[in-house]
């Protein structure tokens, strides 16, 4: 008997598969399109190699001063010889352990918050957030634990950047949240409240919030109390978050299915039981990536403090270009420098929001 | 079988439970509990309102400031860097604040323009048929959309703008265009006596554009039939004017910039702080709006594009005709809040010195009549009432653009 033979399968035509059809579809499809890509790659090709010889090839790197900067490249011993103040203000070297010790914390408190047990995950992380400021100012200051005490006004650079934001976001979360609920609110008075509280400090340019803080809050305050400039715009910011968050929370509470409240409610539980309990884990989770990007408006935003004269990290560096012994023009080393380190933070939280996004989709499996 | 008096002790029962429910404790009632936060808030809000205000009434009064408007009417005593209106430094504050005013629209006018225009081409760029165009929309949103707007602003103010060449060897386009470290410069067109009637030509030419359109869309509607809209209103808008310039002799002189001393003069001088904030609000919210109109496209089903090609339609018109009239439905909330936050960026004018309404009253005013409060809240007010018409524009647009459904 003939056996049947199936003749062996004919490859794919060479012009769907393959490397050169990848670079027909993607480059080459039309002639706009070649022209296009000819120009784009002659354009890097001929930029790119300048780039990296400016900034690797021919940048001076070992130094210690302007005289350093011999090469006609990038200077990067600008950028190495004020990266301290940079990264910690004009706070004392030799308590710079504090600034250190404070990161470690917050580094910490996020990994504890992903990788604790799940049992004892949310009331812990909470804890240690609602902490973490208090444990940071009296670290960083240093007067509650019999350190020698550190004024604000040593207090700067990224570093200041990172706590100012996540000081004012951890305070705001649970105002933010109260707003949220207030905006929800079935009491006429306390809604209009919330819905006003939130609508001023999102409409209002972030810009005149410092200047409040600055110049129009110490008239609010009893005479001859004097409260220190940091922790006024540390207010300002904790109510310019709050408004923004109560919006981020509101959609989250608004996203938690109206089953939840009803199954809370047959059991028997009291508003805040229900609140506490079955609403808010659902809504942390649901608003996480917001939460993360409204953080990083926040982030962002903390450069401005520049402009009330708060020695944040674009003002040491304004400071360092304008220093006497550096008049060399390192204006593009510098800008260069706190645009990496500002993007790398900016971005690395984007892209874990979208991660915690990606997450959360998967178990949707209903 | 019903028992007249079973029925009566289970109707007393009743009346009896009910009447136990209405008598639990007063402080478990929602309603009066509701009442008591309420009463509650409203006492701790007058409180604080009260405190603060007796505050800063004492506080004035111990630093020796009066409360009032009465400052608007003082005169100045300074300069602003530009001017839309005249100005000199014996005007009065309240004019100082219209400068201002008039500034911050500038910045934030342009600023929306370019950078709708720059979120729109990096938006659609994402869809490119071209690998490197699609790459280069990542990146330009990644990049810009994660640096801090500060930044921005420094980096064009201080290290591109003030790197630019010095008056003399100004980089120029044709001998009319001028860019140095002292601005960008360009021609100016002086109308003559009759330079009117090219105005209201051209007034004519661009509403005779918005009734061709509306004839156009009619006579498809009936017949099918398509009109080149595009080439008809651009042959108006152009021509028409052009040939009421000759008619009328060209009533215009035109005024180039030039080189006097160490300086240009005439023209249209553009000022760097002026470049340098409109350059870094258009790259910065573009990113946003790239973003969103890209949300917005991939918001619409793939068959759309598919059931677009089947009928024929290239690729560019299934952009122009079938996705982004549809994706506008997402974009244009999107873009009203971006155009809110661009305003309320444009205050950091203040950095650099561009004389916004923020730099020059919140700024300036405020440090020289010590008015914190007055100063303060009549700018907030003015950023509150251009989002107020920016969000009423945008909403209007939206019902436009919106699903109408049948």
């Amino acid at each position: 008997m003939k056996e049947f033979q199936p003749s062996s399968p004919r490859s794919a035509p060479v012009k769907s598969v393959g490397l050169i059809a990848w670079l027909r579809d993607n480059l080459f499809s039309s002639i706009p399109n070649a022209v296009v890509t000819i120009a784009f790659i002659s354009f890097l090709a001929y930029y790119i190699p300048l780039l990296i010889d400016w900034a690797f090839l021919s940048a001076n790197f070992k130094g210690e001063t302007e005289a350093a900067c011999v090469n006609d490249g990038a200077c990067w011993v600008f950028v190495n010889a004020w990266s301290y103040q940079f990264f910690y203000g004009t706070y004392p070297p030799e308590e710079v352990w504090r600034i250190n010790l404070t990161i470690v914390l917050l580094i910490l408190v996020i990994i504890g918050s992903f990788t604790l047990p799940k049992s004892i995950r949310l009331k812990t992380s909470i804890a240690a957030w609602l902490l973490l400021p208090v444990v940071g100012i009296a670290l960083l200051d240093g007067r509650l634990l019999g350190l020698e005490m550190v004024s604000t006004d040593l207090w700067g650079g990224f570093s200041l950047n990172v706590f100012m934001a996540t000081a004012s976001i951890v305070v705001a979360f649970p105002f933010s949240f109260l707003w949220a609920l207030g905006r929800r609110s079935d009491m006429p008075f306390i809604r209009s409240v919330s819905v006003t509280f939130i609508e001023f400090f999102r409409g209002v340019p972030v810009l005149s919030l410092f200047f409040m803080g600055s110049v129009m809050l110490p008239l609010f305050f009893a005479e001859g109390t004097n409260v220190d400039k940091l922790i006024r715009v540390w207010l300002v910011l904790i109510f310019f978050m709050s408004g923004y968050m109560a919006e981020v929370f509101r959609g989250g509470v608004q996203a938690v299915p109206k089953g939840q409240y009803e199954a809370a409610d047959s059991i028997g539980l009291g508003y805040w039981q229900k609140i506490m309990l079955i609403i808010l884990p659902q809504v942390i989770k649901i608003s996480m990536p917001n939460i993360l990007a409204t953080f990083v408006m926040l982030f962002k935003n903390t450069t401005f403090l520049l402009i009330i004269g708060i020695p944040e990290v674009v003002q040491t560096l304004q400071t360092a270009l304008s220093n006497s012994y550096w008049l060399g023009g390192h204006a593009l080393e510098g800008y260069l420098f706190v645009f990496l380190v500002f993007w790398g933070s900016c971005f690395g939280m984007s892209l874990l929001a979208s991660r915690i996004e990606r997450t959360m989709n998967t178990d949707k499996r209903d | 079988m019903f028992n007249e008096k079973t029925i009566e002790e289970v109707k007393s029962a009743n009346r009896k439970a009910s009447s136990d429910a209405t008598s639990t404790a007063f402080y478990n009632n929602p309603r009066i509990r509701g009442l008591f936060y309420q009463v509650a808030l409203v006492a701790g809000l007058l409180y604080f309102f009260v405190t603060v205000i007796g505050n800063t009434l004492d506080n004035m009064e111990a630093t020796g400031i009066k409360t009032g408007f009465a400052f608007l009417d003082a005169a100045a005593g300074y300069d602003v860097l530009m001017s839309l209106i005249s100005f000199e430094s014996t005007d009065t504050y309240a004019r100082i604040f219209v400068v201002g005013f008039l500034n911050t629209i500038l910045v934030s006018v342009i600023g929306i323009f370019f950078a709708t225009l720059f979120g729109f081409i990096f938006g659609v760029a994402y869809f490119s048929h071209n690998w490197l165009i699609r790459k280069l929309a990542v990146v330009y949103v990644e990049i810009f959309r994660n640096i801090p707007l500060l930044l921005q602003v420094f980096f064009w103010y201080f290290a591109v703008l003030s790197s630019l060449p010095s008056a003399r060897q100004s980089l120029s386009l044709g001998e009319a265009v001028f860019l140095n470290v002292r601005g960008l410069y360009f021609p100016k067109l002086v109308g003559g006596d009759l330079a009117w009637v090219v105005w209201t030509v051209l007034a004519l030419a661009i509403g005779g554009v918005f009734y061709l359109r509306r004839w156009a869309k009619k006579r498809q509607e009936i017949t099918g039939e398509q009109f080149p809209v595009l080439k008809a209103s651009l042959a108006l808008i152009i021509f028409a004017p052009l040939m009421a310039a000759a008619l009328t002799g060209f009533p215009f002189t035109v005024d180039y910039p030039a080189l006097k001393g160490f300086n240009y003069f005439g023209g249209v001088t553009v000022i760097p702080e002026l470049m340098a904030l409109s350059i870094a609000l258009s790259v910065y919210t573009g990113a946003f709006i790239a973003e969103a109109v890209r949300a917005g496209i991939q918001s619409i089903p793939r068959g759309q594009t598919e059931a677009a090609r089947s009928l024929g339609l290239r690729e560019n018109k299934i952009m122009s005709l079938i996705i982004v009239p549809q994706a506008m439905r997402v974009i244009v909330p999107l873009l009203n809040s971006e155009y809110q936050s661009l305003v309320k960026n444009s205050t950091l004018a203040a950095a650099i010195g561009y004389p916004d309404l923020f730099n020059v009253f919140v700024g300036t005013a405020l440090n020289q009549t010590g008015q914190a409060i007055e100063t303060i809240f009549m700018t907030i007010i003015v950023y509150f009432i251009v989002n107020m018409v920016i969000s009423f524009l945008m909403n209007r647009f939206n019902s436009a653009v919106s699903l109408v459904s049948r």
